[in-house]
């Protein structure tokens, strides 16, 4: 059993090791000066090992501090409860929600398939050794925090030490109970795919565990200590019952499938990506065109790609305009709520350009049409041809702008109505500068995305991601609107400023796409 | 007319996987591109079709001593993986590529006689292409790859996902265009290679070179390929 844990602890380590260094591969500049012959490096091989332990210790701890700082200890602040009884509640509640998701057991993780599937371990002992040092783990992970947060609030050292194996005994109870499902169904469940049932107790956990002490309802230590010494009946019994199992080969044989595996590789996940774009293509019989070349050829494609272009956003715009009549209500309702609402037009555009950015479509939009459409037409040197690039870029760019103009336009004449109705304003300028910033932010975000889609075209003809600065620009992208989230300005100014940029940005974009797409928008080998 | 490449060195990082690829290939042949897995006849192809840029050398069409650059106008190349948009039904897909080809068609046929010659079912020619079989995507990437009569064709294994009958439509369909294309036609099965192609091609070592049959039988002639696939 240990010889086969170790055994398993190598492999799992040596792709870790590896996965590291192609991830050192990846930085741009870097790539360039590391040769193939990287993974033989001993030097680097260290590296990556001690990286490698190092995230594995991290892991230990990191998620429990994590959890019980946040998940718990923050919390206590709101309740007017006991603190000490409260901690104990909710770790004890979440615990078991926790244990229903995570069972470690039907997680089908590549560390399985590896060892298992491909390197034909023995099921058994690989289970069960690495399930051994997963609850070990977890204990040790608690303990610290369980014992720091714990006396903090105020519990006796020895609860604070119960609870560690009270989530090992929860945690073995699920495991032995999906075990048993597994012999009376002959079905292996994946933990990542929960029934209804499950989110069903799930959602009732998390809300006793938060819930309850609103209404100023915990257990105490002695509730804790009946719920601790059955978990502790259950948690042997169900051991033994794991223990006792001899069937994990075929258990595994159905829960490491592709469809479960989503994480499982590159490949894999975007085949999902791609099998989930080709589940959008409509085809109704309607559904033609009378134009010709390239324009014919875009107009069926969004014609057939309504439910991700149009349908979606006519769905946001719903959404957008509820809130909106919200908001207008409230204001009129409520006299306070009025002149924050005023005050914050006047000083919190930048926090739009978040908005803008999270409501544009243009990430869903350029890889639907990456995986629908240009994966398969650029290996086709005719559609390469500067003509056929440009003319549909031209098609693209007037339907990405008009798709993400529409909830944008109604958060354009949202604004300054609501600007007039909380009290308006001493410079009428602003609610032209609200109503311009905001139609200018979409389609800068619009010809943003399709102008990176062009110059940058980060798909191999796998469909897999490979450009890292196509990522990079990703992030920024993000980083930057972010950012303006923290930023307060005044709303003439910032719009004013807003709307120069935008325009200056997509005009300098555009030309830039037209000099050079025809060159970069190509498949990546 | 005539594709003649000269001196065309491709690499990756130090790797040579084209060293110096020197070769004359005419128009009414059809060459058989033999190779062994990883030599690189995919790489000669997507250098050819300038998905890859070279590292040194040209290649370039001759037609009657004048030099001619090749543009995407000049080249078809078929995937082995079919590759075809998947929102649209095979007549949409035609009537584009027709549309967009349109003043390089010189006998403009209707849709529905391409269909004909490339043997597709009346009732499929209105369906998805998401809905076509693998070897019915592939003759519609054929097919589109010839509407417009390149100069060149490229194809990567072609018939392999055909079944036998298929394949032997393919094969004849291939012959009775070979007259006007320059075609090169990359593949594994031996037996295809000498039953289709003029001229057998081996790409070995980085190098490509022709195997003469001379007054071989098959037989022979086979022993010769595999020894000129084994050396170096």
């Amino acid at each position: 059993m240990v010889k086969s844990f170790i055994t398993s602890f190598k492999l799992k380590n040596t792709y870790r090791v590896n996965s590291i260094i192609y991830s050192i591969k990846q930085i741009p500049i870097i790539k360039r000066i590391l040769p193939n012959t990287l993974y033989k490096n001993k030097a680097l091989k260290i590296i990556a090992n001690i990286i490698s332990i190092l995230m594995e210790i991290v892991g230990v701890f990191l998620g429990k501090f994590l959890y019980v700082l946040l998940m718990i200890f923050l919390m206590l602040q709101i309740y007017k409860t006991n603190t000490a009884d409260t901690f104990l509640h909710i770790f004890t509640f979440l615990t078991l929600g926790g244990a229903l998701l995570n069972t470690y057991m039907f997680d089908p993780t590549k560390d399985k398939y590896y060892a298992m599937m491909i390197m034909n371990m023995d099921a058994k002992k690989y289970t069960l050794s690495n399930y051994y040092y997963k609850l070990i783990k977890l204990i040790i992970g608690f303990l610290p925090f369980t014992i720091i947060f714990g006396l903090m609030v105020g519990l006796p050292l020895w609860v604070t030490l119960l609870l560690p194996i009270y989530v090992v005994m929860a945690k073995l109870a699920v495991g032995a109970y999906c075990i048993k499902d597994f012999q009376k169904t002959r079905k292996a469940r994946s933990e990542n795919l929960p029934t209804k049932i499950q989110w069903t107790l799930v959602a009732i956990f998390v809300l006793l565990s938060y819930g309850l002490p609103a209404l100023n309802i915990t257990i105490n230590i002695s509730i804790f200590l009946v719920l601790f010494i059955v978990s502790l009946i259950l948690g042997v019994y169900s051991f033994i019952v794991i223990k006792n199992f001899n069937e994990y080969k075929k258990m595994y044989k159905q829960l490491l499938t592709e469809t479960n595996m989503v994480v499982f590789n590159n490949q894999s996940t975007t085949q999902i990506i791609k099998d989930n774009n080709l589940k959008q293509i409509e085809l109704d019989v309607n559904d033609t065109s009378n134009k010709s070349g390239f324009a014919y050829f875009h107009e069926l494609f969004v014609k057939r790609h309504r439910k991700i272009l149009t349908k979606a956003v006519k769905k946001q715009s719903a959404v957008i305009a509820l809130i909106l009549v919200v908001v207008i209500i409230a204001s009129f309702a409520n006299n306070e709520f009025k002149t924050i609402t005023n005050s914050l037009l006047l000083s919190y555009l930048p926090y739009f350009v978040f908005i803008m950015y999270i409501l544009n479509r243009g990430t869903t939009v350029t890889q639907a049409m990456f995986m629908n459409c240009d994966h398969s037409m650029l290996t086709y040197r005719i559609y390469r041809t500067p003509k056929v690039i440009l003319g549909i870029f031209k098609e693209r760019l007037k339907t990405l702008i008009s798709i993400n103009l529409l909830p944008a336009s109604i958060i354009a004449i949202g604004l300054p109505l609501l600007l007039y109705i909380t009290g308006g304003t001493d410079n009428i300028l602003n609610y032209f500068s609200l109503f311009f910033s905001i139609i200018a932010m979409s389609i800068f975000f619009s010809v943003h995305y399709l102008v990176m889609y062009y110059l940058l075209q980060p798909y191999n003809v796998n469909t897999e991601m490979k450009s890292s600065t196509y990522r990079i620009v990703q992030g920024l992208t993000y980083f930057v609107s972010w950012y303006m989230i923290q930023i307060k300005l005044p709303t003439l100014q910032f719009g004013i400023a807003m709307i120069i940029f935008c325009i200056a940005y997509s005009l300098i974009s555009l030309f830039i796409a037209y000099k050079y797409a025809p060159k970069t928008f190509k498949l990546r080998i | 007319m005539k594709l003649i490449i000269k001196n065309l060195k491709k690499n990756f990082e130090k790797k040579e996987v084209l060293k110096d690829i020197n070769f004359e290939f005419e128009k009414g042949k059809i060459y058989g591109l033999l190779g062994r897995n990883g030599a690189g006849k995919t790489t000669l192809f997507n250098c050819l079709n300038e998905d890859l840029d070279i590292d040194s050398g040209e290649f370039y069409l001759e037609d009657n001593g004048s030099m001619k650059k090749i543009s995407a106008e000049d080249i078809g190349y078929v995937l082995s993986t079919p590759n075809v948009p998947e929102f649209l039904t095979g007549r949409e897909f035609l009537k584009f590529f027709i549309d967009i080809n349109k003043n390089r068609i010189k006998d403009l046929k209707t849709i529905d006689e391409y269909f004909d010659f490339m043997k597709i079912e009346v009732e499929d020619r209105d369906k998805l292409l998401k809905d076509y079989s693998h070897g019915m995507k592939n003759k519609m990437q054929m097919l589109v790859n010839i509407i417009a009569s390149p100069n060149i064709l490229l194809l990567d294994e072609p018939l392999t996902s055909f079944d036998v009958v298929v394949a032997e439509e393919m094969k004849e369909m291939l012959k009775s265009i070979k007259k006007d294309h320059i075609i090169i036609f990359s593949t594994h099965i031996m037996e295809l290679a000498l039953d289709l192609c003029d001229e057998i091609v081996i790409l070995n070592k980085g190098i490509l070179e022709e195997v003469d049959k001379n007054e071989l039988d098959n037989e022979k002639f086979k022993e010769k390929i595999i020894e000129a696939l084994k050396e170096g």
